[in-house]
């Protein structure tokens, strides 16, 4: 490892259980939304990512709630994908990014426009994420795509996703060994919610030197969870999880409880950190890691 | 193949409604192989717009409407004496005269092709969708090839990602394969499932005992040989 530039990376390289949280921008220009959201996880998590508008609906940009948040203290893990911008279009951001203070990003493919609510738009998709990946790494050492020199190189660590849940995983395992040789340096991976899928990411990840943070969402209800095995490819909700969700008097508590007790098992499995994404739930995030124990 | 799809009969009825005389021009090639614009197709075409009302006064079939002839040797024919040069006739070739437009049953190119050589409106009666292959079973066309100007399917096992990928991916599948389909055969605007073409990719090269072809990275495409409009060279 060369020069550290995040708490986040710094708090990786350590031998602490890092955590990041997940910040869901608003639709429209509502700042207070973001700062809601920052308020809650801040004193939790170590960083938060923002995502690039997931399944391609409109929302508010990457940069805008990155910066909001980092100006409160939480520092930001800017996701990038693919969808919407060419490698100029990438590549230039990243740059503005960096200007801005942000200190790392996560490089995504992006879902397909035709997810979304926008369907008839045009997929860009003029570089995927291996090739993104490697991109972040050329110009932080100081050289764009083009080959021209950069005098201030955007310093920014370089994260990607892995969806641990697919079949085959070998192809998957394979696109992420190309990420790690273009220059990854951490991975968040899509929600896992069954300890078999953790078992499986950490054997078919053995070979690979790289912090794996297992991401968990928390289950709000049996249509959400259901609704996840599915539409959410590589999700598998176990059977004795749907069963509690389903006795449950009281969800907002059984979801804490299944949060917590799958960051247990993130914990257990030897992972060096969790990636907890709140979907809405960002207030009880707190409550989710004191239950599950991992700070004790 | 080039693969089209006859427009709808409202949209051809209002573009030919300017023209007092009309002669249809089917083609030999894909679209009469594929049955959306032969001989037998433009038959027909020209009895539901007369139904319609339409004045058809010829109809002909060209053997390939991409290649016709050079501009020369028609320099200095009337637009009939030309449509008799390169369709061949099935009716109504006599009246030629009385056509003020020409509705073509070719492709895309058949019809550009046809409207350099004509001074007469030109006129398509298909959208041409996209080089492809007939699936029998299934009964579909399948989009095979985009034309990116830099062929990969040396180490992609025959499967093209940039065309058959929904995201043209160069580097493996995305997080978006579900049971082996591509995510976006769950969207809305989706009309059919589709495969997704990494996972065909990895099966074919593991069959054929060389997945290492999918642990190297691929570049990025080179897209000044993919932008419109292209033009390339005899003898390069």
């Amino acid at each position: 490892m060369g020069e550290v530039y995040s708490n986040f990376m710094r708090s990786l390289l350590s031998s602490e259980f890092t955590i990041s949280g997940e910040i869901d921008p608003p639709k429209d220009a509502n700042r207070a939304a973001v700062e809601e959201q920052v308020k809650h996880l801040k004193d939790h998590v170590v960083a938060a990512n923002v995502t690039d508008n997931p399944i391609g609906d409109v929302i508010m940009n990457t940069l805008a709630p990155c910066v909001i948040m980092q100006e409160l203290g939480l520092e930001a893990i800017y996701q990038a994908t693919c969808r919407d911008r060419n490698r100029i279009a990438l590549q230039s951001d990243i740059i503005g990014a960096a200007a801005l203070g942000i200190k790392n990003v996560l490089a995504l493919t992006g879902d397909h426009t035709k997810m979304g609510n926008h369907p008839q738009a045009k997929p860009v998709f003029d570089l995927d994420s291996v090739l993104l990946t490697q991109t972040l790494r050329r110009l932080r050492e100081g050289e764009n795509m083009a080959g021209e020199k950069l005098e201030h190189p955007p310093k920014v660590h370089i994260g990607v996703g892995l969806s641990p849940g697919v079949e085959p995983l070998e192809p998957e395992i394979i696109k992420l060994e190309k990420k790690i040789e273009a220059g990854a340096e951490f991975v968040q991976t899509q929600c896992i919610y069954d300890e078999k899928v953790l078992e499986r990411l950490k054997e078919a990840t053995a070979h690979l030197d790289i912090p794996i943070l297992p991401g968990i969402a928390p289950l709000r209800s049996v249509g959400m969870a259901k609704f996840m095995q599915a539409n959410v490819p590589g999700i598998s909700i176990p059977e004795e999880m749907l069963a509690k969700l389903e006795k449950s008097k009281d969800l907002t508590e059984t979801a804490i409880d299944i949060a917590a007790e799958l960051i247990a098992a993130v914990k257990d499995y030897g992972f060096p950190g969790v990636h907890i994404m709140p979907v809405g739930m960002d207030r009880y995030v707190g409550e989710m890691i004191a239950r599950s124990g991992v700070r004790r | 193949m080039i693969i089209t799809r006859q427009k709808p009969l409202e949209e051809i009825k209002e573009t030919l409604s300017r023209y007092k005389g009309v002669a249809l021009i089917g083609c030999g090639g894909c679209v009469a192989f594929y049955q959306t614009g032969g001989t037998k197709q433009t038959k027909e075409m020209a009895a539901k717009l007369r139904e319609a009302g339409v004045n058809v006064v010829a109809l002909g079939v060209s053997n390939r409407q991409c290649y016709l002839c050079e501009e020369k040797e028609v320099a200095d024919l009337s637009d009939a004496e030309r449509i008799r040069k390169v369709a061949r006739e099935l009716e109504g070739f006599s009246k030629l005269e009385e056509a003020e437009a020409v509705l073509s049953l070719a492709c895309g190119v058949g019809v550009q092709n046809l409207a350099n050589i004509l001074d007469m409106p030109v006129l398509p009666a298909q959208n041409t969708l996209f080089m492809g292959r007939r699936r029998v079973e299934g009964d579909f066309d399948l989009e095979q090839c985009i034309g990116c100007g830099n062929c990969i399917l040396a180490f992609t096992g025959g499967i093209c990602p940039v065309t058959r990928c929904a995201k043209s991916l160069m580097n493996g599948p995305c997080g978006g394969v579900f049971n082996g389909m591509c995510e976006v055969s769950k969207s809305r605007v989706s009309e059919h499932p589709v495969p997704c073409a990494w996972i065909e990719i990895y099966n074919k090269l593991k069959k054929q005992g060389r997945v290492d072809e999918m642990r190297k990275i691929r570049p990025p495409k080179d897209f000044t040989k993919a932008a419109h409009m292209r033009k390339v060279a005899w003898g390069l």
